[in-house]
């Protein structure tokens, strides 16, 4: 136990003080998900709670100065999982032997450590401080700590330096290097050390669940780590539950299996076309199914692609009306009906009611169902109908095809864009769907070969004033609006193509200027100002938000909310709603372990 | 004979270089590679954290470089960058989608694979050989069209769906285990009775899935093949004769019909390794199939291009042995350039 631990209250988010013991039962699609443990378990240097704010969580302080000064103080008495201590000796481990050394990070830092190119000064001043000073302000690195993927910027340097050759020479490496059948040391330290997805045992960790003996590849088993550093108000050790029994299976068998009562908690592999079938089995599987919106800023949106290869398309792609036409040409509430049964959200890609940064008139610009207004615009570009045919052409008397690319992953993107297409037949525009691998999709919308792309809105529907506008302007090549001038600026210069509309590039200077101040009022304004610019000119035509997420939870396992947002950062999808307070209300203190636990005697 | 045999093996060794051209050509001809889809991946949902690991990986394994040197570091005739250790020199690469060498993630599938459908093949052959020659010795009766009739629903029910009915009512009514390959009490435990009927009873759903439409082919071919030859003069002999039904129908009617089979054994060595891959997806079996399959998804060059070499080298090896076994049965086969057959 820390000397200063993490005291919390489940009491004053309405929860209960829980009782220790039982194994949350859960399935994942592949052996990769196994990250699974690190998102239920969240625990952060700094992470964000559940109103969305960033409070210290591993890290007992942090004094931030003109944002760009960064004091991180530790809890004394830390300690690893193994027993270790955890000082600030592991933070100085993770920058100059991991991020700064050319073997393992063959790019140098990562990015959210450089401010315009240039890394931080770094200094270590006791075992319990860490100091990180930029020139100008870093809004990314806080939120970079608190992310569902966080970088670990600390590391267990006790148990890593025996695979550094900076630290163990030649001799006591090469048989290790042999018995892991990798070709150098870098390869094996790599190999060994793996925070996110937990995949070596022996790996200490600050999570609340750790690793344990490996099972078979397709039973993975995560228990308590002694030495977590939360504890409730009575002085009881979280995590409540005694670890995680997780179980690699197909999406297609995961609701058989939870209708059959074989999972506690339970999202990965949900879908929501599964909820008829879930609800139907919850009386004999003894669980309930809660329903969390999305999180995203749209669940389902068109990306027109402004630097789409054909000239003619392009310069139409680029006209304000034409989006605009095709937006008003969606009649969103048939594809809320029919796919969601109208619980989800009808509207344009914009953030969620639940951020400060909402403002309802907003919506409904150019989102609502027009098709006379849609029409008059198409006839207004010039796009004419010949006599008696159903579609329109384009000028150069081509036929005028949107042709759409998907991912295929979802059925029910494919189902809205049938109707897509229905509507968008009155207003004469054709919508031919492609459907390609999501790699191949991505590459496609990059080199400029997809038209029209579907996929979600921004990843984060619910930002503050604090959160990055990446997203909303050309800085990303992520954002398929306009890969190439991502590209452009992540590459600074020697990819892609440079920005060459104004309002894009309005939108570029906003982000720049968000960037280099830390003036909370100035900041709210030019989000805002952001925002307006992409309700008024739809560089992404957004159908739906906040669809259902289902979420299967045993009846036995309580402090489960029954409303949360489904969203992957900020939130680490259930992570920000604090598993680790989940409790079994049948628990008995020494619940026999699962089945199949069995530490092998290596 | 021996001279035969030599040649072939001969024969195989430019064979299985053309093939690993072509697996090579193919599994790269999507756009991208594995680790560079992977960053994208990575960049585009908000996991930089991952990203050193990938760049790390990419470079480590000759994926930064152009592609017709990757494939000779591959095979093992170029030095990568850590000197030469390609397929020659007996290292299979890594398998970025399972994070460990390809040969882990082969050895662990292999095994069972070769369980699972040997265990359809066992099936096949004790359904179809009774039914199939029933079905020919009385011909038109209704056994006939009884296994008929069971045959053509084997063929023509999607075999993922009769997998998953199999299951739904297999659960329902029997008990049985909804995918995997053992209860998990059992993981990690040593071999016992336990575990094996474990084992046994996740077998059962695809063992019958996989089967059935093996067996309802067989049948046919049999019946067919046994009818050509239960027509033949000498088996009008045999019966005028006098020999006793059942000697009638095993001493040469049955043994000429089964050439096919003997012919099949070609085909049956690689499909002990790669059958079943649908349904090995559909039941969550872990067998070569699913991993094939998602290593071609994701270009895991490393795993599918072995994958994809050793079923070529299990066809080679398979043909041979047919070929050999085919002569040994048949006398009128003959090898190589032998005396014409006279006419």
């Amino acid at each position: 136990m820390p000397e200063e631990p993490l005291i919390v209250d489940p009491t004053a988010k309405g929860r209960d003080l829980g009782r220790s013991g039982g194994w949350i039962r859960s399935f994942i699609t592949q052996r990769r998900n196994s990250r699974i443990a690190v998102l239920y378990g969240y625990a952060r240097l700094v992470g964000y709670n559940e109103k969305r704010e960033l409070v210290p969580d591993i890290l007992k302080d942090v004094t931030v100065v003109d944002g760009r000064d960064f004091t991180l103080s530790l809890r004394a008495g830390h300690r690893w999982s193994d027993g270790a201590p955890f000082t600030s000796d592991d933070i100085r481990y993770w920058w100059e032997d991991i991020a700064n050394n050319p073997m393992l990070s063959p790019s140098g830092p990562p990015r959210f450590m450089l401010v315009d190119g240039k890394p931080p000064q770094v200094s270590f001043p006791d075992a319990v401080t860490a100091r990180f000073r930029w020139e100008e302000p870093n809004p990314y690195f806080l939120p970079a700590l608190a992310a569902a993927r966080p970088p670990f910027i600390y590391r267990p340097a006790h148990y890593l330096k025996r695979f550094h050759a900076r630290y163990t020479g030649e001799a006591e490496l090469a048989p290790l290097i042999a018995k892991y059948k990798v070709r150098n040391w870098a390869a094996l330290h790599n190999a060994r050390d793996d925070m996110f997805r937990m995949e070596n045992p022996d790996e200490p960790t600050l999570q609340p669940w750790m690793a344990m003996s490996k099972g078979t590849g397709s039973h993975l088993l995560f228990q308590r780590n002694p030495y977590y550093h939360r504890f409730d108000t009575r002085g009881m050790q979280l995590p409540y539950a005694d670890g995680l029994d997780v179980t690699v299976m197909a999406a297609g068998l995961i609701p058989a299996q939870v209708a059959t009562g074989k999972a506690d908690l339970q999202a990965e592999g949900l879908t929501f076309s599964q909820v008829p079938v879930l609800v139907a089995g919850e009386a004999a599987g003894n669980y309930r199914t809660l329903l969390w919106p999305e999180g995203k800023a749209a669940e389902i949106a068109l990306y027109p692609n402004l630097n789409y290869n054909d000239p003619v398309w392009r310069g139409l792609l680029r006209d304000a009306r034409f989006r605009r036409a095709l937006s008003m040409g969606i009649d969103r509430r048939i594809v809320n009906r029919s796919l969601f049964f109208g619980l989800a959200r009808e509207s344009g890609v914009d953030v969620l009611p639940g951020s400060p940064l909402y403002k309802p008139e907003r919506t409904g610009v150019w989102t609502g169902y027009d098709p006379k207004r849609a029409a008059a615009l198409l006839d207004e570009i010039g796009l004419k109908r010949k006599r008696g045919e159903a579609y329109r052409d384009l000028p150069d008397g081509r036929p005028l095809e949107v042709i759409v690319e998907s991912s295929g992953e979802k059925p029910e993107v494919a189902d809205a864009l049938q109707i897509i297409a229905e509507t968008w037949r009155d207003i004469g525009v054709r919508l031919l769907v492609r459907t390609v691998d999501r790699d191949v999709l991505r590459n496609r919308v990059y080199a400029g070969q997809t038209m029209m792309a579907v996929w979600g809105g921004w990843d984060n529907g619910v930002p503050d004033p604090d959160s990055s506008p990446e997203e909303l302007a050309p800085m990303t090549q992520e954002n398929f609006s306009w890969p190439k001038w991502g590209q452009y600026y992540q590459t600074s210069g020697s990819a892609g193509e440079p920005i060459d509309m104004p309002i894009p590039q309005e939108l570029m200077d906003f982000a720049r200027r968000w960037r280099h101040t830390t003036d909370e009022t100035e900041r709210r304004a030019l989000w805002s100002a952001m925002l307006d610019i992409h309700a008024d000119q739809i560089f992404a035509i957004g159908v739906v938000s906040k669809t259902p997420q289902p979420i299967a939870v045993a009846n036995r396992l309580r402090n489960v909310p029954d409303k949360g947002l489904w969203l992957w950062d900020p939130g680490a999808y259930l992570g920000i709603y604090r598993p680790d307070e989940f409790y079994f209300a049948d628990a008995r203190p020494a619940d026999p372990e699962p089945a199949g636990l069995h530490r092998r005697e290596d | 004979m021996l001279r035969f045999i030599l040649r072939r093996l001969l024969v195989m060794i430019p064979t299985l270089i053309a093939v690993s051209m072509l697996i090579f050509i193919v599994i790269n001809l999507p756009p991208g590679d594995y680790l560079s889809n992977q960053i994208a991946e990575l960049r585009a949902t908000g996991q930089e954290a991952g990203l050193a690991k990938a760049e790390f990986l990419r470079r480590e394994y000759a994926l930064d470089r152009p592609l017709p040197e990757q494939y000779l570091v591959w095979i093992g005739v170029w030095p990568g960058p850590n000197g030469f250790n390609g397929l020659l020199q007996g290292d299979l690469g890594w398998s970025f989608e399972f994070n460990k060498p390809v040969a882990e993630v082969v050895g662990e599938t292999l095994w069972f694979t070769v369980i699972l459908n040997l265990a359809a093949v066992l099936f096949v052959y004790l359904v179809s050989f009774p039914l199939g020659a029933l079905a020919a010795i009385r011909a038109n009766s209704w056994v006939d069209y009884l296994a008929a009739t069971v045959g053509y629903i084997g063929l023509a029910t999607p075999n993922f769906l009769l997998a998953l009915i199999l299951l739904y009512y297999g659960q329902k009514w029997l008990g049985l285990p909804i995918g995997g390959l053992l209860d998990a009490e059992y993981e990690n435990q040593p071999m016992s009775w336990g575990k094996i009927g474990s084992v046994l009873e996740h077998l059962i759903v695809p063992t019958i899935v996989i089967g059935l439409s093996g067996t309802a082919a067989m049948v046919r071919r049999l019946r067919a093949n046994l009818l050509d030859e239960l027509g033949k003069p000498y088996v009008v002999t045999a019966k005028a004769k006098g020999v006793p039904p059942l000697r009638r129908l095993t001493r040469y009617p049955l043994r000429m019909a089964l050439n096919p089979f003997v012919s099949d054994i070609g085909s049956l060595l690689p499909s002990l390794v790669s059958g079943s891959v649908l349904i090995s997806v559909v039941l969550s079996l872990p067998t070569i199939g699913p991993a094939l399959l998602g290593a071609l998804r994701a270009q895991d060059i490393f795993l599918s291009g072995f994958i994809l070499m050793f079923i070529s080298l299990l066809v080679l090896v398979g043909m041979l042995i047919s070929d050999i076994a085919l002569a040994l049965l048949d006398p009128r086969i003959r090898l190589g350039k032998g005396r014409k057959a006279q006419s």
